[in-house]
């Protein structure tokens, strides 16, 4: 401290000056830190299909019914399923029927999001070129203006949905090579076990059973009934392939992909018979090139095409809570979470097109099976920057990265005709392949949203190691029960027949867990054929 | 005493000789650049003498408050303005690639430099003052000045750019300037203060200008001045695409993002082979449509035909067609053609446009970048072109540069067969463009009668095309492919071919 004389020079204003110059200073590192902070801070927003309504299944904890609906058929959930059913209703002129979706919005799986820049899928986001025996789903896709007409009687696909060039490219070595199956840097006896794996999954394709129906389609109700190799459905598909004598990191890596990208689950766990339909089942007959139908939104295009049946009909932030049999009729008890009222809807045929681990607490004492297993996955919609490398680079559709946890991103605005895109983004797929399904959902859900942001950036920076300084935000949409994963002895397990049964004629059943594949064709079939087994047996009725 | 002085005064005079073909040196550079750099010539150097005449007014100011140690601060202006000045074209040149703030910095070193030879002069009246009459004093210094001022305008143009180029012109101009400041360190060493400390500086000073004038030209191979070969004279980078202007003799050549969009010597032989079969055989002329042809070549051709009423022109590039409308140099290129009323500009997607576009067109006229990347890929997929056909009347001509046959066969023939797929009448024809070698273009209309040779109507005054379609329609067997495959979205089988066949070269 200094004293005397010249302390008193220090007046007031000159105090009041100093002051404020010092804070003025000492604001300078506290600005430059927020300034960093503000770099580096992603703005993070968490949805996901909507458990906090779902789980008051638990506790049902609903007000009483204070409304009674009569209506003749009701469709309970808006996901493809139940889309499709509402299509076939109107195709065969039962309108007169509502559908209760829980969510505020419908496609379910299929459902997208939108921001800025572009639509995005939240779930499922392409359709495989159907095959050319699909007559149901080929008409469907025709109507939809997504086949444009046919020459010589194959389909011809509107341009501007089919997935343009350039597709897919996998990160390996330290590089970026086209297509996802590993090339790049390869041993021989990789290279060997890839064409002798396609070799026999290219015979699987085309191999029918003694009633001339494939061993592997698409439908699975359509394949033959001949078991020749049912028993693949016993084993998992890391076991068919070490019998198989396949062992290189390459295939194995990528068949591993594969089986986590349409099931959620990797070879250790998925079914072998499930793993080889992967390959087998669509016999790429309806063009000459293989590819595959995306839109921006995803499949939610094509809920869109299907909910133009039942644009007045849907019921959304509808839940239903409890189904039971009363004089003769339905009455599904449902919860209105916007106007914060239950009604009672009475119906003639009631079609559940809600996955079995709802229909469980839907009935009493109905008890789902540990048969029935559901991988949590999760999708992150990144905005990149407008400067930042990745959003000036060429991005493919599919980007996948070698040997990472996640199942890498898909370009949301591939589709685009435009030159130029300004702000690019990416939607990142996640899925929890675990032998516990149960306690890895538990975890997941319970995950705060910084380390499914660490989960996410750790695993992009891979191949894009500043990702981290390129990202505006981040869209994190949560799925506890992504898909059906087919685990050894479900697909043809008798709890799925059982799960599958109708009630008195009156309740049916259908969604894509009933097939044990979650795939878009799977679930449109259940639709239909929910509708005519409705209306086959009603005509026997009478 | 008075040979003293009179070798003192002298020496100082030709200081002020010095400094003001120096000052005015650097005023010449910063024109020059600006006017290479950011074209339009009479706006940079009118902008550029105003600028620096005015900051000389500022820095004569200041001169009054410079009191003490007048000499050693003349001798460190001097230092500083041969510093400034003579690296201001080598910084000049490699900030110009950031032009959005190369003015700033542009104006920034004319004000300083500026102010810089402002201070000198009366400052050196007042060094002299004492010991020189007035009147005289004032005429002698600005004799020099002036006569160096004379000396500096006349060497410039016919001297120093032609042999040294603007960058060596400025170093060793600030070279010059140092050097006098070298002189009068050692020849007024015991005039002035801490003398030691100015030869130190002021040989420093040179030395250093010294060694970038040696690596100048390593300096600028980082520039693209070596990656054309070419004397550049002008550069922009849109959010499109990178322009470069390069000038060599009496040719001029324009360059996008690396690739030759013309050279001014025969640029007349690609554009009139674009235009005219289609115009002259086009049963109605009178609405246009151009998509690319953002340099307003091609709209330059089609003005040439009375009977236009309207030219439609889609270029993505905002500051590419501005540039073409506004820019002195490139305005010769197209005669003026974006200023007509018959000519208006949209800036956007061509693709998206023509998606949203309800008019039909009788002429379509299609300049495009080659295909050689996946986003220019889809400008020729069968679906822009389905697109398209929903602008064409049944009698309307549509011709698309495609590529050259002889480099390209492949990708030639894939966007033919392409364009086929929807305008079932088409044809093929090329021409030889010296700085492009054989390139070719694809005629169509839905009209199936047409046979692209009956001439409608003609233009006079062309330098290489006679009218004659028939002249450029022979494909040798060495410009032929078979197989190719139809372009789509889906396979951008095109941007393959043309990866293939342009990649061998």
């Amino acid at each position: 401290m200094k004293n005397g004389e010249n302390s008193n020079q220090f007046s007031r204003r000159n105090f009041v000056k100093s002051v404020v110059f010092a804070s003025i200073l000492a604001q300078i590192p506290v600005m430059l830190h927020s300034c960093k902070n503000t770099l580096a801070e992603i703005f993070l927003k968490i949805t996901g299909t909507n458990h906090i309504l779902g789980h008051r299944l638990w506790l049902k904890n609903f007000p009483k019914p204070t409304e009674i609906i009569e209506i003749p058929i009701l469709i309970i959930g808006g996901g493809i399923t139940g889309l499709s059913a509402a299509r076939q209703l109107v195709k065969k002129n039962k309108t007169n029927f509502l559908l209760l979706e829980l969510e505020s919005t419908i496609g379910g799986n299929s459902s997208f999001g939108t921001n800025k820049a572009t639509s995005f899928p939240h779930g499922a986001h392409y359709l495989p070129l159907p095959n050319l025996h699909d007559k149901e789903l080929i008409s469907f896709l025709h109507e939809s203006k997504i086949i444009t007409h046919f020459e010589k009687e194959k389909p011809i696909f509107d341009e501007t949905q089919l997935c343009f060039k350039p597709q897919e490219r996998l990160f390996i070595k330290n590089n970026w090579q086209e297509e996802l199956i590993p090339k790049y840097g390869n041993s021989e006896v990789a290279n060997e076990e890839i064409n002798r794996f396609f070799e026999i999954t290219s015979q699987l394709k085309e191999e029918k059973g003694f009633d001339g129906l494939y061993f592997f389609d698409i439908p699975i109700k359509t394949i033959s009934k001949d078991k020749k190799y049912r028993y693949l459905d016993m084993i998992t598909m890391k076991d068919w392939l070490s019998n198989n004598k396949f062992t290189s990191e390459e295939l194995l890596e990528y068949v591993n992909y594969c089986c986590k990208d349409d099931f959620g689950i990797g070879i250790d766990f998925v079914s072998a018979w499930a793993g080889l339909f992967y390959f087998s089942a669509r016999k790429h007959n309806a063009s000459t090139t293989e590819n595959v139908l995306t839109w921006p939104e995803g499949n939610g295009r094509l809920a869109k095409h299907l909910a133009k049946y039942v644009e007045d009909k849907v019921k959304k932030n509808h839940l239903v809570y409890e189904i039971k049999q009363k004089d003769s009729l339905v009455e599904v008890l449902c919860f209105d979470a916007i106007n914060n009222k239950s009604v009672i809807y009475k119906c003639e045929k009631v079609i559940c097109c809600t996955p079995q681990y709802i229909n469980s607490y839907l009935f009493k004492g109905r008890k789902l099976s540990t048969k029935f297993q559901y991988a949590p996955w999760f999708t992150a919609t990144i905005s990149l920057k407008k400067d930042s490398e990745l959003n000036n680079s060429e991005l493919y559709w599919d980007n996948v990265i070698y040997k990472s946890k996640g199942l890498g991103y898909i370009y949301n605005q591939h589709q685009t005709i435009n030159q130029i895109v300004d702000n690019k983004s990416i939607t990142y797929y996640y899925s929890f392949s675990n032998s516990n399904l149960k306690q890895a959902r538990k975890e997941f859900l319970k995950m705060k949203e910084e380390e499914i942001k660490n989960i996410i950036i750790s695993d992009l920076s891979i191949a894009h190691p500043t990702i981290k300084e390129e990202i505006v935000t981040i869209e994190i949409y949560k799925m506890g029960h992504g898909m059906i994963s087919p685990t050894p002895n479900f697909i043809f397990s008798e709890v799925k027949e059982i799960a599958a049964k109708s009630i008195d004629n009156k309740i049916f059943f259908a969604h894509s867990d009933l097939s044990g594949i979650s795939v878009f064709e799977e679930a449109f079939h259940h639709g239909i054929d929910v509708v005519n087994q409705i209306f086959n047996e009603a005509t026997l009725d009478s | 005493m008075g040979k003293k002085f009179l070798k003192f005064e002298y020496l100082l005079l030709f200081a002020v000789f010095i400094i003001a073909t120096c000052g005015l040196i650097y005023e010449l550079i910063a024109g020059t650049l600006a006017s290479y750099l950011l074209g339009d010539s009479v706006k940079q150097f009118s902008f550029i003498i105003g600028v620096y005449l005015f900051s000389m007014g500022v820095g004569s100011y200041f001169a009054k408050f410079i009191k003490k140690n007048q000499l050693n601060t003349f001798i460190e202006i001097e230092i500083i303005v041969g510093l400034i000045g003579g690296l201001s074209s080598v910084l000049l040149f490699i900030l110009f690639e950031k032009v959005d703030y190369f003015q700033v910095v542009l104006y920034l070193l004319v004000f300083i430099t500026g102010c810089l030879v402002g201070l000198e002069i009366p400052l050196l009246m007042n060094i002299l003052k004492e010991k020189v009459e007035f009147s005289e004093l004032v005429s002698n210094v600005f004799t020099f000045d002036y006569i160096g001022a004379l000396l500096a305008s006349v060497l410039f143009p016919l001297v120093f750019i032609p042999q040294l180029g603007v960058i060596k012109t400025s170093l060793f101009f600030g070279m010059i300037n140092i050097s006098v400041a070298i002189f009068l360190t050692f020849l007024l060493q015991k005039e002035i203060k801490n003398s030691l400390l100015l030869k130190f500086k002021s040989i420093f000073s040179f030395l250093f200008l010294v060694v970038v004038f040696f690596f100048s030209d390593e300096i600028l191979s980082f520039s693209e001045e070596k990656l054309y070969g070419e004397n550049i004279v002008f550069t922009n980078t849109t959010p499109y695409q990178r322009i470069v202007l390069t000038h060599n003799k009496n040719d001029y050549k324009l360059y996008l993002n690396n690739n030759l969009q013309f050279s001014s010597a025969d640029e007349y032989r690609y554009h009139e082979a674009l235009v005219h079969p289609a115009m002259e055989n086009a049963t109605n002329i009178e609405n246009v449509l151009v998509l690319g042809g953002g340099d307003g070549l091609a709209c330059r051709e089609i003005l040439k035909y009375p009977a236009v009423k309207t030219i439609t022109l889609v270029d993505l590039d905002e500051k590419m067609t501005q540039m073409f409308k506004e820019n002195t140099i490139l305005k010769t290129f197209n005669q003026n053609s974006f200023l007509n009323k018959k000519v208006t500009i949209h800036n956007q997607d061509a693709f998206l446009w023509a998606k949203t576009t309800t008019k039909k067109y009788d002429v379509i006229i299609i300049d495009f970048p080659d295909p050689s990347n996946y986003s220019l890929g889809k400008l020729y997929s069968l679906n822009f072109y389905k697109t398209l056909a929903k602008l064409a009347n049944p009698n309307t001509v549509v011709v698309i540069q495609t590529t050259s046959p002889y480099f390209a066969p492949k990708s030639f023939w894939c966007i033919h067969k392409t364009v086929k797929q929807v305008f079932s009448n088409t044809d093929a024809y090329h021409v030889y463009v010296p700085s492009f070698g054989e390139w070719g273009y694809t005629i169509a209309t839905l009209n199936s009668k047409n046979t692209f040779d009956k001439v409608n109507r003609k233009v006079n005054q062309l330098k290489f095309y006679n009218h004659n379609y028939k002249s450029l329609n022979q494909f040798p067997k060495d410009m032929m492919a078979r197989n190719v495959e139809i372009n789509r979205l889906d396979n951008q089988i095109l941007v393959r071919y043309f990866d293939e066949e342009w990649g061998k070269l």
